[in-house]
């Protein structure tokens, strides 16, 4: 079936008509459409009138609804009396500047959007995080493993009151909850001493060592992405009692969201009193945090301290001590370090000379020489956020993934982005009119390579706007070794019919 | 003297189309046998060009006749130099299009 004649109804038409107005520029929409539409209702009586052939009447209403389209191109392309438009067209910069500032607006969003790059873009929650200090044998703060038994957090308690304030301890486990009457769900519950959140400074805590509180029930902290999940936002969650693994818990309170920036993704902690800890077998391993007294410390530039501790049997072992602050610190240590390899790497990929750009004799003014260098850093000030914020979004896209695993992803792809985002910058800046910022256009070849000892030869660009013409060497010889600007005078302005776009 | 405007076989075939009394953008087409797409950019680049003119014909006429109202083109004085500079150089142009006085000759 020909295209041509599936048009055989009027609304059809029509409908085709008004969505070649689109495209028509928008001073000018109405009048075109009023115009077709007219034109549509006599095609349609002509065609009625002529209804001998039916094909060929059905043929010509298509054509003449194609057509439209046809007009509102034309129109688009050659609508000079849009200006606002103008500074938009091909190659122009501020459009390059829109397009890489909303990709960085994009990007940005994007990291924002997902839990885990806003984890690691945003800076701790924690008031103290500069003095809070997780507590390891790797000096890992994203270690997905515990690695501190529960008898040496207990023996601590009692023997760094030099060294801490205080230090608590959690332990990740899975628990089946009955979260009502007649459901329940296995919950990743983080088994804690009471003074966790106390320790971390998060308000959610003063509750929780309520001196009215004289049963034996355990505190319940809840996430608050568990309390929307399991108790759909009941606001009268607090203080209801729930069997936790045959436990009897009391709810006491939610924590706010992005509050827990700590290894191990919970759905509630369960906070527990000495004695209770104490029912654990000694040998269950937990994470460590203590809140360091600054005076014991020597100041550290790293935000990483070593602790040794002599044990029972006289054998000292090694722990590391990393501040929280280096949470949010590592996102931009890792963005610093793959930025400096980047700017090392970049003249391996394209030379950085921007050209040989002769003094104008009709000397242009200061405005327009600075008009580029700001251009030009503009740029390259946009692809810093672009590869940041997308190489955040990129290594802590899934949540799950081993910190270690995100750190190196973000190292590549941060490195990857710089890279390529310079050498574009670069290398589009060299094919720009130094005058108009636009990028030049009608490359032709120039020159034999074979006649290389007598002429140059390569390629010439020329600015659309009448500026001067580009040339770049095929092959770089001591007496042409790159590209070089000729500035035109005003005389050839008559060979460029469409000066205009030179005034942008 | 200012130069008279040089134009494309096509567009000589509309200005003259225009002249024949040909004055609506789908007479145009029927009688040039050109598509939409071509005859009414050609149109406006003669618009532009000064070479003729377009109206919206009066409602009233449109209402009694029960059509909606159509945009008509004419030609302009220019238009006219330049259609009679464009018989000389496409002589075949009127007889493809006669137009009505030399219909009636």
């Amino acid at each position: 079936m020909k295209i041509r004649s599936f048009v055989h109804s009027f609304p059809i038409s029509l409908a085709i008509i008004r969505t070649a107005a689109i495209f028509v520029p928008g001073q000018q929409r109405l009048e075109w459409l009023a115009e077709w539409k007219s034109e549509l209702w006599h095609v349609w009586q002509a065609c009625k009138d002529e209804s001998h052939n039916c094909l060929h009447d059905k043929e010509e209403v298509t054509a003449f609804c194609l057509g439209a389209f046809k007009d509102a191109l034309w129109l688009r392309r050659n609508d000079l009396n849009a200006t606002q438009h103008r500074a938009f067209r091909l190659g122009s910069p501020s459009r390059c500047g829109f397009f890489l500032a909303i990709l960085a607006a994009m990007s940005m969003m994007l990291a924002l959007y997902l839990p885990g790059a806003r984890k690691a873009i945003l800076l701790s929650p924690y008031q103290d995080a500069h003095h809070l200090v997780m507590i390891s044998h790797d000096a890992n703060l994203w270690a997905p493993y515990p690695t501190i038994r529960l008898d040496d957090y207990q023996s601590w308690t009692h023997t760094t009151h030099r060294l801490f304030t205080g230090i608590a301890f959690y332990q990740p486990i899975l628990k089946r909850v009955r979260v009502t009457r007649h459901q329940t769900a296995e919950l990743s519950i983080g088994r804690a001493s009471d003074n966790l959140f106390e320790l971390l400074q998060i308000p959610i805590a003063q509750n929780v060592s309520n001196p009215t509180r004289n049963d034996s029930t355990a505190a319940l902290v809840l996430s608050h992405a568990a309390w929307h999940k399991y108790f759909g936002d009941d606001p009268q969650i607090v203080g209801h009692i729930l069997d936790v693994a045959g436990q009897r818990t009391r709810i006491v309170g939610i924590l706010p969201d992005d509050s827990w920036q700590l290894p191990g993704q919970m759905d509630a902690w369960l906070l527990e009193d000495p004695q209770q800890l104490a029912s654990l077998p000694s040998h269950s391993k937990g994470f460590v945090l203590g809140h360091i007294r600054p005076s014991a410390f020597y100041a550290s530039t790293d935000g990483q301290w070593h602790m040794t501790v002599v044990e029972k049997s006289g054998r000292s072992e090694r722990y590391d001590c990393v501040s929280l602050a280096e949470q949010s610190q590592g996102t931009f240590s890792v963005f610093v370090f793959a930025l400096f390899l980047a700017c090392l790497s970049l003249p391996a990929t394209t030379s950085l000379p921007l050209g040989e750009y002769p003094v104008h004799k009709d000397h242009l003014p200061w405005a327009t020489r600075i008009r580029r260098w700001i251009f030009l850093l503009t740029k390259i000030g946009l692809i810093v956020p672009i590869a940041y914020y997308g190489s955040v979004a990129l290594a802590h896209w899934n949540p799950a993934m081993n910190p270690a695993s995100s750190q190196y992803i973000q190292l590549g792809t941060s490195f990857l982005m710089f890279l390529f985002g310079f050498r574009w910058a670069l290398r589009d800046q060299r094919k720009r009119c130094p005058v108009c910022l636009r990028l030049l256009t009608n490359p032709a070849r120039v020159g034999q390579s074979s006649r290389n000892f007598l002429a140059w030869n390569g390629t010439e660009l020329i600015c659309v706007g009448g500026h001067g013409l580009l040339h770049v060497p095929d092959i770089s010889t001591s007496w042409f070794s790159t590209q070089r600007w000729l500035y035109l005078d005003p005389s050839w302005s008559s060979l460029f019919s469409d000066a205009s776009l030179g005034m942008l | 003297m200012a130069a008279e405007p040089k134009l494309s076989h096509t567009a000589a075939m509309i200005l003259q189309a225009i002249h024949a009394g040909h004055v609506y953008g789908f007479s145009v087409m029927e009688m040039t046998g050109l598509p939409s797409g071509t005859v009414y950019p050609a149109m406006r680049r003669l618009e532009r060009d000064d070479l003729i003119i377009s109206r919206w014909e009066q409602q009233s006429i449109a209402d009694a006749e029960q059509r909606p109202p159509r945009k008509y083109y004419k030609l302009t004085r220019s238009g006219r130099t330049t259609l009679e500079a464009m018989h000389k150089r496409y002589p075949l142009l009127a007889r493809l299009i006669p137009s009505p006085e030399v219909e009636n000759a």
